[in-house]
């Protein structure tokens, strides 16, 4: 890729962060990226996420907005510079928050897409785009859910995220028509397999924190079924492998049965990892949380809404918006993704095998608070 | 073949105070810190309040009617385990109302403190045999406590025959009477262990103590969460310690805390609601510690148990403590 111009988005998100973070260490190669101004300035965000890191790649911040038409909000020259030079498109802005209304998730998956997509008809000289999406667009679904498979198939979803990101790849798809693009679905992202380290704090992390709490009595699900879940230094060197090498196509970014832990598994192994990276932690004598039934859980959920506790509201709140789909078990076949993956050493790692390092990122982090 | 008792829950008395008072009355008299419609749902009505008794006298009531009501003979008795789930239940507080029975508790007065209910129970109820013993911090398990030791001391003494356990508590007057979502009412129960006893032979006894969740009033929330996850798994310990499955029983004698939780508790330990006796829920309220055999007297009163059955008593006590037994019936 080294004579290659990327176009990025969503680099100020944990997955587009982790990616740009990957694609600053590759000598000579260019990458643009779109950057929203908030109350700090889009260079300062990206040096933010930067860091010390040792950049190597040519890295151009560019001022703009996905919201804002196919220009996406970037002036004139730079416009005309970015649709002459872009080689690779990976687009992974977008909001990965469950509890925004139906409209407020289009507005920025759907909508925002749209805009790329019309950027994307503009390059002359585009080779390839990634366009990142979830597994999760399966809704409740459940069993087996096949890469060359779209939506729920009518099941419905578990929050607007996912109705979101369904619709998102239905617009994707009518421009692969055209253009030569992909659909990445990522598996949920939980930390750095080395590290451990968290680039965006989700729904998981937050789980972590209310066992660590004493606040997670119950979670719905099935305590032999597959938790997929995948590390950022996976998934971004999986994402720049298939931007460079895939055909167009859809392709999943998951663990699969083979490297996930069941349900029951994985609450042992965060109650494990809490022991042994916070030995104190024992002496709170936390019990694990049970796995129920959606019915059970759903009169628990009441109960705490009719008792109108603020804090118990919250922390079932806080499962229930990621739990539910517990609940709904499924596995995700990746054999498109392992293909094109297929010796490049590039591959998803036993989760048993990270996961405890995450666990004590949050730890040592406080979740995120304090300086790791 | 049903194996030979060590000892058994022969008979049982309780005494709950006349006055009643409504839910809505509760609340109008500012006695309700959350809303009525929650408690209501949850399946409380009423609960009896105390008045002028005091904890050792309704301790003391219920005591009688059981020594009265029943073939032992006193000189049997040779120890009174008296249970108090409340600190000023092991105390000769009068509870704000004025005892005949006990003194003002005053703690600037040390002859006051060395002042104890158990032994006004003794001499009241004229058991010169009896030794006795005050269980308490364990909240609403003491009286669950106050039975395992009662059929410890039988096994270790043979010239133990029978123990009278005995629990009562009066909530103070004037503070709120809902508890973490549960309605508590005044009461006091009274049981023997005995040599032998065939009835409710006693087959198993837990008990888990989670000392890190000691203070109620501050990590209510956490107790709260603990509360479910705790009780599935002490439950499945005293079936497997017992050899028995949930299948196995016949009823679930649980404490007076909220319908709802039972609902909820009932589904993870796969125990349908037919097979849980809540049916004293709504009227009597939680008594603190006298509500397990206060449902086991009222269950065999009303036919609801038959010989053999196995029974599994549970409950949750502050401090924190979950507490199970299964007796055979």
């Amino acid at each position: 890729m080294s004579d290659q111009s990327i176009f990025l988005t969503g680099a100020t998100g944990a997955v587009g962060g982790d990616l740009l973070r990957t694609l600053a260490t590759r000598s000579g190669l260019r990458v643009n990226v779109l950057v929203r101004r908030t109350d700090r300035s889009p260079c300062d965000r990206i040096k933010a996420i930067l860091g010390d890191l040792d950049v190597t790649a040519k890295i151009n911040v560019v001022e703009g907005d996905i919201s804002c038409g196919s220009a996406l909000g970037v002036d004139g020259d730079s416009l005309a510079t970015l649709r002459r030079e872009t080689t690779h498109i990976i687009h992974a802005a977008g909001t990965t928050s469950f509890t925004l209304p139906l409209a407020a998730a289009r507005a920025a998956n759907v909508d925002g897409t749209r805009n790329v997509l019309d950027f994307a008809g503009s390059c002359g000289s585009l080779e390839s785009g990634a366009f990142l999406s979830t597994v999760y667009v399966s809704g409740k679904r459940r069993g087996i859910f096949a890469e060359w498979e779209y939506g729920d198939r009518g099941e419905g979803f578990i929050n607007s995220y996912e109705q979101s990101k369904a619709e998102m790849e239905a617009v994707v798809r009518d421009a692969m028509c055209e253009l030569p693009l992909s659909l990445v679905r990522l598996s949920t992202v939980v930390g750095d397999s080395a590290t451990g380290r968290v680039s965006g704090f989700n729904t998981i992390h937050h789980a972590i924190r209310l066992l660590y709490n004493g606040l997670a009595p119950m979670i719905p699900g099935d305590p032999a079924e597959p938790v997929d879940i995948v590390s950022s230094d996976f998934v971004s060197a999986a994402v720049l492998h298939l931007v460079e090498n895939a055909e167009p196509g859809v392709f999943h970014l998951a663990a699969g049965r083979d490297s996930s832990s069941t349900l029951e598994d994985l609450i042992g192994e965060t109650v494990s990892a809490l022991t042994q990276f916070r030995p104190a932690w024992r002496k709170r004598a936390v019990e694990r949380p049970l796995i129920v039934d959606l019915d059970t859980y759903e009169l628990f959920v009441r109960s705490v809404e009719e008792t109108g506790n603020e804090v118990l509201k919250g922390a079932t709140r806080s499962i229930r918006t990621f739990a539910y789909q517990l609940a709904h078990p499924k596995v995700f076949v990746t054999n498109r993704a392992a293909a094109i993956l297929d010796g490049s050493g590039i591959a998803p790692q036993r989760s048993s095998e990270f996961y405890p390092r995450v666990v004590r990122y949050c730890l040592e982090s406080n979740w995120g608070t304090r300086p790791c | 073949m049903i194996p030979q008792p060590v000892a058994g829950i022969q008979s049982i008395a309780e005494y709950l105070p006349a006055r009643v008072a409504t839910v809505g009355e509760l609340h109008d008299r500012g006695l309700l810190s959350g809303s009525p419609e929650t408690l209501r749902s949850f399946g409380f009505e009423t609960v009896h309040l105390a008045g002028g008794e005091s904890n050792i006298d309704m301790a003391i009531a219920a005591a009688q009617r059981l020594l009265d009501e029943s073939d032992v003979d006193r000189d049997e008795i040779g120890m009174i385990l008296y249970a108090a789930a409340l600190n000023s239940s092991s105390t000769l507080w009068d509870g704000n109302g004025g005892s005949p029975n006990g003194s003002v508790l005053q703690l600037d007065s040390v002859p006051d403190l060395f002042k104890y209910p158990a032994s006004v129970l003794q001499t009241e109820l004229d058991l010169p045999n009896a030794s006795v013993i005050g269980i308490n911090q364990i909240g609403c398990a003491s009286i669950f406590a106050a039975l395992r030791m009662g059929r410890a001391l039988i096994v270790a003494e043979d010239d133990l025959k029978a123990v009278l356990c005995v629990s009562a508590d009066k909530f103070p007057a004037g503070r709120h009477r809902d508890l973490a979502y549960n309605l508590v009412s005044d009461g006091a129960c009274a049981t023997l262990v005995r040599r032998g006893g065939a009835r409710n032979r006693i087959v198993a006894c837990t008990q888990i103590t989670k000392g890190a969740l000691w203070d109620s009033e501050n990590i209510e929330n956490e107790i709260i969460a603990a509360y479910f996850p705790t009780a599935t798994a002490l439950i499945e310990r005293t079936l497997a310690k017992a050899g028995l499955e949930m299948d196995d029983i016949s009823l679930v004698i649980p404490h007076n805390v909220s319908l709802r939780s039972w609902e909820i508790l009932g589904r993870l330990i796969g125990c349908p609601p037919e097979r849980i006796y809540t049916d004293n829920i709504a009227k009597v309220g939680h008594t603190i510690a006298s509500d397990n055999l206060l449902n086991l007297h009222r269950a065999t009163e009303v036919g609801r148990i038959e010989k053999g059955d196995y029974l599994l008593l549970f409950t949750f006590g502050y401090g924190s403590n979950w507490a199970c037994m299964i007796v055979q019936h």
